[in-house]
């Protein structure tokens, strides 16, 4: 058998032992495949570095003990079964009789709580959540009102700030605006967002305190 | 896949460490030495019916047969010698509550085998979900290797573990099973539940990336020398 440079990558992968010797053969002559030869079996020797077969008898104890105790529990296991008579003979029978017993408890109990249940009641929950939405709602418009009339109370400081601090005020009450612009539209597109209520809020509050804070300073 | 640093010219250092690396090379599977990790099937058949007997003295024999072995590999997936014990201890806990669903589609030992590697991927999830819970960085969660055997290399060792930490974990696992361990590819095969091919294959790549991140490149040996 003959084997060449282009066979190598191939006997590599899948070669057989008569393969594996034509190309030995051929690496005598051929310097390239000589150095590939030896970087492959290289590494085969250098595996044998993560060899460490002592021996451990301390480790055998500890598995004998727990191959005991699990033993032991099976086996206690076991004679529970046979005493209740689980896979004894007729078990099949018994098994049955079980089965078809709890078959019947769970379409009683199943019955029970449809019987019971009352009314239908659904979508209730449904229609709290919408409901309390919408007094979140009435109230968010109530505190906007509320807001808007500060705002027009404040205006005449505003259009002409008169001090760096009404300027600076005026710029923040922008930043407030643009922000709760911002998570309306937000909570527009999510509005049981709990989160993005709250934060909406916390906006508000923010801009009724600044705007408090412009008519309590004199012109 | 970048070099791991190992400077050195590996294939000549490792000459003086491994004589017999060149006889367990080749992919022929009549080599001879590779059948360390095989079992005679009379003495495997018998073995798994002592131990699906409850014989506990099977179970000692199998320890004694494969005990170091199963150790081995176990230390070189998880890297510390205490989840490779709790691994060993758990395997064969895990064949005594299974033997009696041993049907024999495979070697005893191969089962056994296929148990460990099982066991190993759960510990070593373990580990990982344990160090991301700590908040250890992403270069901690490879197994740490531990000093070894007196007399081993541990330079050439350690960049091997290293240079294997970067493989795929089919390539890392035929590259221990095969040359470290010893088996066949059929074997590994059934241990791993992939085909004979695809674990031709995972050696294959395993080694040609491995070469590539231990060889010093070319230009800079030709500098060397």
């Amino acid at each position: 058998m003959m084997a060449g440079c282009k066979d190598r990558e191939r006997i590599f992968l899948d070669g057989s032992a008569e393969e594996w010797t034509a190309l030995e053969q051929h690496a005598a002559a051929c310097p390239a495949c000589a150095g590939e030869l030896r970087g492959w079996k290289a590494l085969s020797a250098a595996a044998a570095e993560m060899r460490d077969y002592r021996e451990d008898p301390a480790l055998w104890v500890k598995i004998e003990n727990s191959l005991r105790e699990q033993e032991q529990s099976r086996t206690a296991w076991r004679g529970l079964r046979e005493k209740l008579g689980l896979w004894g003979e007729g078990a099949l029978v018994w098994r049955t009789a079980l089965a078809g017993a709890l078959v019947v408890a769970l379409a009683f109990a199943g019955a029970y709580v449809v019987f019971h249940r009352g009314a239908p009641d659904a979508g209730q929950s449904g229609l709290l959540k919408n409901s309390a939405l919408a007094d979140v709602e009435r109230t968010e418009r109530e505190y906007m009102k509320a807001i808007d009339k500060l705002a027009m109370d404040a205006k005449p400081q505003l259009d002409s700030p008169a001090s760096p601090l009404m300027a600076s005020y005026k710029e923040k009450l922008m930043v407030l605006d643009s922000a709760i612009d911002e998570l309306r539209e937000q909570a527009g597109g999510n509005p049981s967002n709990a989160h993005l209520r709250y934060q909406l809020l916390a906006m508000y509050q923010e801009k009724q305190q600044t705007l408090r804070e412009i008519l309590e300073t004199k012109p | 896949m970048g070099s791991v640093g190992l400077a050195l010219r590996w294939e000549h250092r490792i000459s003086s460490v491994a004589d017999e690396g060149g006889r367990r090379v080749e992919s022929s599977e009549s080599a001879a030495g590779r059948g360390r990790a095989s079992n005679s099937l009379p003495d495997d058949a018998a073995l798994a019916a002592a131990c699906l007997a409850g014989d506990l003295r099977a179970y000692e024999r199998l320890y004694q047969l494969h005990g170091a072995q199963m150790r081995n590999l176990a230390r070189n997936l998880l890297g510390a010698r205490a989840d490779a014990e709790d691994a060993v201890q758990e395997t064969f806990l895990k064949i005594q509550r299974g033997i009696a669903s041993f049907r024999g589609q495979s070697s005893f030992v191969t089962w056994t085998f296929r148990i460990l590697v099982n066991t190993c991927y759960d510990a070593r999830r373990k580990q990982m979900r344990r160090k991301e819970q700590a908040n250890d960085d992403s270069e901690h969660a490879l197994p740490r290797p531990e000093l070894r055997a007196p007399g081993a290399h541990p330079t050439l060792r350690m960049a091997l573990e290293r240079a294997l930490a970067q493989l795929t974990r089919q390539q890392r696992d035929v590259f221990l099973l095969y040359e470290v361990e010893g088996f066949h590819h059929a074997e590994i095969a059934a241990m791993l539940e992939i085909s004979e091919t695809a674990s031709k294959n995972a050696l294959f790549q395993a080694k040609k990336n491995l070469r590539g991140m231990l060889e010093a490149p070319r230009s800079a040996e030709a500098g060397a020398q």
